[in-house]
């Protein structure tokens, strides 16, 4: 795993790569990518940082943030997607402490793909800003949330698809969906839809909720406590953010991390 | 010997009275059948024996061998060895049929179920039941059939083995064959265990492969009758009719219909204020 402990510019490799951020200065990271690149960045530990990229036509990049930090991070985000190319972020968040983060994509050449994706395990504030931009014609933006939302967590979700006049034929997708289990919880999301054009396609979906009463009884009817079925149900729930890396075994290994998590938050 | 004994059971759901003192003691190695007309309080029985929060047991006591069921928590109730299949199963999406089914059968035991051994018996377990093969890696229920879910249940009923089972209207949705497969896999685990069995059910194919030899009738939140295999075959070539007569009582729809109707002024009501406002 490469440490990333200074300002760095990175030119991404095809394949698979990986990268440790751990420092408690401001950093400025940028990443470019070209042809098919799969990047795992674990965040062990962070302050203020700054990460760019820049992703060249036809390319295929998935990028992985897993957030471990025992201190609070304030990131901010901006990503630049070319035309034809395909950009996946997701957002591993099961740390137990607060993060701030803005993210901003750009889909500014024409048939540019994006995705931004979280899952989160909230037992501390976290605090997202998205926007997804389509400023070309026959773009495409998805940001899709997932959370399950502890008794001493707090989340906020401002997410925004934005479709330019021009951008023809561009798509803006949401999806928001967090799921607590007992009374008291906070979140609060918002979806936003801007578009100043015609000939488009958008939507969003949202939801906040307690954890479905037949379903737990069903569980629990088999013999589990009511904190397995909670900790089964979460790792469910969050898992598949996973899965946007092609590789198997940091798939294992994030997986054993975040039921480890799970079970040692769930329980308290 | 594991036995349980209901007695005196009263029931509510949402304020309305469905059992009005309920008897019955099952003991191990026999199989009871429920029956009754629809809405008089079979799975209702079933659901607060297992402990549905949504039933709310007003008077009478549930013990299982010897223990106050109704002091437990649902799965304490389970670990205790009562199980139910139920009768609408839920999908639990994220979540995989190996991984409840281990986490079902880790609590039973103090050590761990080893990975080998619960794969060995998930395997044979899925063939007995003729499951397709991918069903430990797919979602709890998740897409699944009306009958695929029904032989869900009975594939967690042979894992985790309980010593009395419940089995409300596991039938339903299940062709011909998969109700021999069904009861044959029943039939299996009660030789070996001596599983104790109550089961609700409207087909007679499938009490002619389990044979209870109790029968009883729920009629109004009642046992109105009880008695043997004759009783329920009784049943399945004259309905319920005789048994009205007999011990002159009426189903639970019926008596809330007589209700109803004499609610019915509402609509004539209604039809009066229309006619006054058109003019007529």
């Amino acid at each position: 795993m490469t440490p990333l402990r200074l300002n760095t510019d990175i030119l991404l490799k095809e394949g698979y790569s990986e990268y440790e951020i751990d420092s408690d200065r401001n950093l400025e990271i940028t990443f470019r990518g070209s042809g098919k690149c799969d990047v795992f960045v674990r965040i062990t530990r962070a302050d203020q940082v700054r990460i760019r990229s820049f992703i060249a036509e036809d390319a295929d990049v998935s990028i992985l943030f897993w957030n471990v930090s025992g201190t609070a991070c304030d990131i901010d985000e901006s990503h630049d997607v070319a035309a034809d190319a395909k950009l996946t972020i997701a957002y591993g968040e099961c740390n137990s402490a607060a993060t701030h983060r803005n993210t901003y994509v750009s889909l500014r050449g024409r048939q540019a793909q994006a995705l931004i994706s979280s899952a989160s395990l909230v037992s501390d504030r976290k605090n997202y800003s998205m926007n997804m931009v389509n400023f070309a014609p026959h773009t495409s933006g998805e940001i899709r949330n997932y959370a399950v939302v502890l008794k001493t967590g707090v989340l906020t979700i401002d997410a925004i698809g934005r479709i330019v006049k021009g951008a023809r034929r561009a798509e803006s997708h949401q999806t928001s969906r967090a799921l607590s289990f007992e009374d008291g919880q906070k979140s609060t999301i918002l979806p936003e839809l801007l578009i100043d054009e015609n000939d488009v396609q958008a939507s969003h979906a949202m939801s906040i909720g307690r954890m479905d009463e037949d379903q737990l009884y069903y569980m629990m009817s088999r013999g589990l406590t009511p904190q397995q079925c909670t900790t089964l149900i979460s790792t469910g729930y969050l898992m598949p953010i996973t899965e946007v890396i092609d590789n198997g075994e940091l798939r294992e290994t994030l997986r054993t991390e975040m039921e480890r998590k799970i079970a040692e938050l769930c329980s308290m | 010997m594991k036995t349980l004994e209901i007695k005196n059971l009263h029931v509510s759901v949402e304020d309305k009275e469905i059992l009005k003192g309920v008897d019955l003691t099952v003991n191990e190695n026999e199989v009871h059948a429920l029956m009754g007309p629809n809405g008089n309080g079979k799975s209702t029985l079933l659901a607060a024996i297992m402990g549905n929060p949504k039933y709310t047991v007003t008077e009478g006591t549930i013990t299982y061998d010897g223990k106050d069921v109704l002091a437990m928590p649902v799965n304490e109730r389970s670990v205790a060895g009562l199980f139910l299949a139920m009768q609408y199963p839920q999908e639990i999406p994220g979540v995989t049929n190996s991984d409840f089914l281990r986490a079902a059968m880790n609590v039973r035991s103090e050590q761990p179920v080893s990975l080998f051994r619960f794969i060995k018996a998930m395997e044979s377990t899925i063939s007995e039941l003729q499951m397709k093969e991918d069903l430990a890696h797919r979602f709890l229920n998740e897409g699944f059939s009306g009958g695929e879910k029904k032989r869900n249940e009975i594939v967690q009923m042979k894992m985790l083995k309980p010593s009395l089972s419940m089995l409300d209207e596991i039938d339903s949705g299940l062709d011909v064959d998969a109700i021999r497969i069904v009861g044959e896999a029943i039939n299996a685990l009660r030789q070996e265990t001596g599983m104790a069995v109550i089961v609700v059910s409207h087909y007679e194919r499938f009490l002619e492969l389990i044979r209870p030899q109790f029968t009883h009738v729920l009629v109004d939140g009642r046992i109105i009758t009880s008695g043997g295999p004759e009783l329920a075959m009784k049943i399945d070539s004259e309905g319920y009719d005789w048994i009205y007569k007999e011990f002159d009582i009426r189903p639970a729809a019926e008596a809330e219909q007589e209700q109803r109707r004499v609610t019915s002024i509402g609509t004539c009501a209604v039809r009066e204020s229309v006619k006054a406002k058109e003019g007529r």
